[in-house]
């Protein structure tokens, strides 16, 4: 084991960078809490995964355990809060993990955010969005600093830019795919309204270099009313059965409709308790988290972040225990402002950064994406297929207009929301395309005031992007 | 010279928004339309005007676009919007209904928009990306069928089976005849360019279609009378160019008035404002069901991806056509945020270069700011074409 770094030496600058350490004084309590259990019935102490956080993790990942409150993915202060360890010791192991799952024989099949998962699970496979894809590429790279680690993201998404266009929107993990980083066995993501590079983005790995080695396929999501139209839900649960069918392919087995309301039943109990969290954090007076557990806690209910819903479930369970707790007791989180301006996310797949928010006196209390597919509950009775297809196209967020604004409306009206951020990606046809027209449905129905804000999606170069952002914390505050 | 055949199409174009307005008068009902895979025989065949809606090349109209929808949508997606929201568009404001398609997100956003800032009665129709699949064209029959029983109500009128058959062979003539005389601008010594095939061809979006049909027989037979006789002056046959890529709607010159000055030639197209759209479609029988199996097996549009380079149609029909009129370079425009042309410009080109034929892509938009810079990128490329044909390299 190499030594672990508590500084590194900035030679070009002369200067030291600081590392954030786990505080030894939590370590008793900590390794008393639940065991992460695994798809494959494996398990993990909470000691072992204190051993990882505080031995392992600083040495591969000394980029992870910065402290500068400009990274976006800081790891969280809020070590009393056994969730947050036990994320990132999955986020950690993602390499290790997936790479043992693999060769286990579960394919690896590329999606996309914001949607379920439980059809590729069903089937054996891993789906994994193009967050985890990134994670599980940039975990193979050991012993980076921060800025080393965001240059190598950047030197990998100029492949892709290069392989497809300087206006694809965030790449999904086309570079990590073609380049052979994340061995993929398939891209397969539901089509959706959510984001048009889905579907141009997987036509596009016909021409990349692993072209011949991933399978592609569209789960093609119908649009306009979809979940009121009985042939748009049959055309639906006929490409889920087509997906299965090729993942079977891959796995040799045949997954019968009882593997499919399995899942379904587990993946339900998912969203069920990120429901049920959210709905207890937005009951709080002071918020029970910050931000960013807060927004890591709602979208676990997607099961999908860590390559893994029997871990990501074993969390959850575990967390909402924490969290009743902390808003029985009327616990104040750490770093966020008394009186904290509430602030609701819509629009793309890009957020703020959260402690700068909180430094700023606001804190990000809900987001519409990667939300609204986990608050649609699963009917686990009937064909398996169509009940999922329903579902699927009744997600809020793919709706049209008026329906996705009266959700979101339901949503901020819950969080007790003081304003709405619209964040869209650059490039992010779809979402920015509407962003006018929800943020004057929302201050019609709601009332809040709204602000709209194009972001580059650069960990970084946020600047300009936190000007704003303060900006309207403070006029809302 | 003219064609006198040109100059009467152009003339009943000046005429047709009094026209629409007189017949609106008398009772007609219009649909403003805009998307690839919607059937125009449909709405014709129950008694309603279609109009296929959209401009493009006015900055001005760009601008006001984007104060309703977003700076990060196409052009031609944000002037469809400005036309809304300038209100002084004779066909937007003749029309009493209007119906997009999903084929691009983009219209479908466009739909939103309209429907809510500009309060107007719209439909949608709903396009399979798996549009190559048995399961999508179930799917695309559903939706047709819902689009018309929608329409039905809207014309107070049923669908039936003798005036689609009509309707079917009416378009069928349109497209034979749009066919024919495409071919006459490819040839050696023209009567009739590219430039004027297409705006023939714009003209068909909002002409009456049995006066367009008549139209384009008196063109076809003037061209037919007229093989041998004066050709275009300046034809130039040095440097043959083929357009593909990104819409170029009516009023969007930009591009094609550079090549123009230029000494290129355009002898072909694969755009959806240009000839692709009439290029085989075979509707089989007067039902709903053959309707959407046509249409969705011609030429698929960019937007709907095709997962298998090998046996996409889209690229096999580029190639043909490339081949068909002999073209020995390719144009590809993108418009800014055109994702489904953008993102296989670089994919075109290398298929492309496989086969010898050179492609230069141009990303623009309606701005007159790059005019400088892609006149200078035409005239390398024209003249690197021409050098090469001069000394045989030529594909």
């Amino acid at each position: 084991m190499n030594e672990i770094p508590r500084h590194i030496q900035l030679s070009s600058v002369g200067s030291e960078q600081e590392y954030f350490r786990y505080p030894e004084d939590i370590r008793e309590e900590f390794i008393q809490t639940d065991d992460i259990e695994f798809r494959d019935g494996s398990r993990v102490t909470a000691a072992e995964v204190w051993e990882y956080l505080t031995t392992v993790g600083p040495v591969k990942f000394p980029n992870l355990y910065d402290t500068s409150n400009l990274f976006t993915g800081r790891l969280s202060r809020d070590v009393t809060l056994p969730f947050t360890l036990k994320h990132n010791y999955l986020l950690m192991t993602m390499h290790e993990r997936m790479t043992k799952a693999k060769a286990q024989g579960h394919p690896i099949v590329f999606v996309q955010g914001g949607q379920s998962v439980d059809p590729y699970y069903a089937a054996g496979a891993i789906a994994l969005r193009p967050a985890s894809t990134g994670i599980w590429a940039r975990r193979q790279r050991e012993g980076l600093t921060r800025n080393q680690d965001e240059l190598e993201g950047q030197q990998d998404k100029q492949k892709a830019y290069n392989a497809i266009s300087f206006e694809v929107c965030n790449s999904a993990g086309y570079e990590h795919i073609q380049e052979g980083n994340v061995p993929a066995d398939m891209v397969a993501p539901y089509t959706a309204l959510r984001c048009s590079d889905v579907s141009y983005g997987t036509e596009a790995h016909r021409h990349g270099p692993r072209s011949d080695q991933v399978k592609l396929l569209l789960v093609d999501y119908p649009l306009d009313h979809q979940k009121d139209k009985d042939w748009a839900i049959r055309y639906f649960a006929d490409n889920v059965r087509r997906l299965i069918k090729n993942i079977d392919g891959l796995t040799g087995r045949t997954t019968t409709e009882d593997d499919l309301a399995r899942e379904i039943k587990l993946h339900n109990e998912g969203r069920r308790l990120s429901v049920e969290i959210a709905d207890l954090w937005w009951s709080a007076i002071d918020p029970p988290t910050n931000g960013k557990d807060r927004r890591d806690l709602f979208q676990l209910g997607g099961m999908e972040v860590h390559g893994d819903p029997v871990a990501s479930l074993s969390i959850l369970r575990e967390a909402k225990g924490y969290i009743e707790r902390r808003v029985r007791d009327g616990h104040k989180t750490k770093g966020v402002q008394d009186n904290a301006a509430r602030l609701f996310v819509c629009g793309s797949c890009v957020f703020p950064n959260d402690y700068r928010c909180e430094e700023a006196g606001g804190i990000i209390v809900g987001n519409d994406n990667h939300w609204s597919d986990i608050t649609t509950i699963i009917n686990e009775s009937g064909d398996p297929y169509y009940e999922l297809a329903k579902g699927v196209l009744s997600y809020p967020y793919e709706q049209p207009l008026p329906e996705r604004a009266k959700w979101t409306v339901e949503q901020i009206k819950k969080s007790r929301t003081d304003g709405v951020l619209f964040l869209y990606k650059w490039g992010c046809n779809t979402q920015s395309a509407i962003a006018r027209l929800l943020v004057d449905e929302i201050k019609a129905q709601a009332g809040v005031p709204t602000i709209i804000i194009e972001d580059d999606m650069t960990r970084t170069q946020t600047e300009q992007l936190q000007n704003r952002v303060n900006a309207f914390i403070e006029m809302v505050s | 010279m003219t064609l006198k055949s040109v100059d009467v199409i152009l003339k009943r174009l000046a005429e047709r928004p009094a026209e629409l307005a007189a017949a609106r008068a008398a009772g007609a009902k219009v649909v403003g339309f805009q998307g690839y895979s919607l059937p125009e025989e449909l709405i014709h065949a129950l008694g309603l005007i279609p109009l296929r809606i959209g401009l493009g090349g006015s900055d001005r109209l760009v601008e006001l676009g984007g104060r309703y929808i977003s700076t990060k949508n196409c052009v031609y997606v944000r002037e469809t919007v400005g036309l809304f929201a300038d209100d002084t568009d004779p066909y937007i404001n003749n029309s009493d209904i209007f119906a997009f398609d999903a084929t691009c997100l983009q219209t479908f956003r466009t739909a939103e928009v309209v429907q809510y800032y500009f309060k107007k009665n719209v439909l949608i129709v709903g396009v399979p990306r798996n549009f190559y699949l048995e399961e999508a064209e179930t799917y695309f029959t559903a939706e047709l069928r819902h689009f018309v029983s929608r329409l039905e109500e809207f014309a107070g009128a049923k669908l039936s089976f003798e005036k689609l058959a009509d309707s079917i062979a009416l378009y069928d003539q349109i497209r034979d005849e749009i066919l024919a005389i495409y071919e006459y601008q490819a040839t050696a010594r023209p009567l009739i360019s590219w430039e004027e095939v297409f705006d023939v061809i714009q003209a068909g979006y909002v002409l009456d279609r049995r006066d367009y049909l008549g139209l384009l027989q008196a063109l076809h037979d003037e061209l037919a009378a007229g093989q041998g006789a004066a050709v275009i002056a300046g034809a130039d046959d040095e440097a043959r160019i083929f357009i593909s890529g990104s819409v170029i709607p009516p009023g969007d010159k930009k591009l094609i008035s550079i090549i123009d000055q230029l000494g290129g030639r355009v002898v072909g197209d694969d755009l959806w404002s240009g000839l692709i759209p009439y290029v085989e479609v075979d509707i089989k029988e007067p039902t709903i069901a053959a309707v959407a199996w046509a249409y969705l097996h011609r030429t698929p549009h960019g937007a709907l991806p095709y997962l298998d380079l090998a046996t996409d149609g889209r690229i096999a029909r580029l190639k043909s056509l490339i081949g068909k009129f002999k073209a020995n370079g390719v144009i590809y425009h993108t418009l800014r945020y055109c994702d489904p042309y953008t993102f296989k410009a670089k994919e075109t080109k290398d298929i492309l270069e496989n086969i010898g034929i050179p492609l230069l892509e141009l990303h623009t938009e309606y701005a007159g700011s790059d005019v400088e810079a892609i006149r200078t990128r035409v005239e390398a490329f024209i003249e690197m074409i021409k050098l090469k044909t001069e000394t045989g390299v030529a594909a």
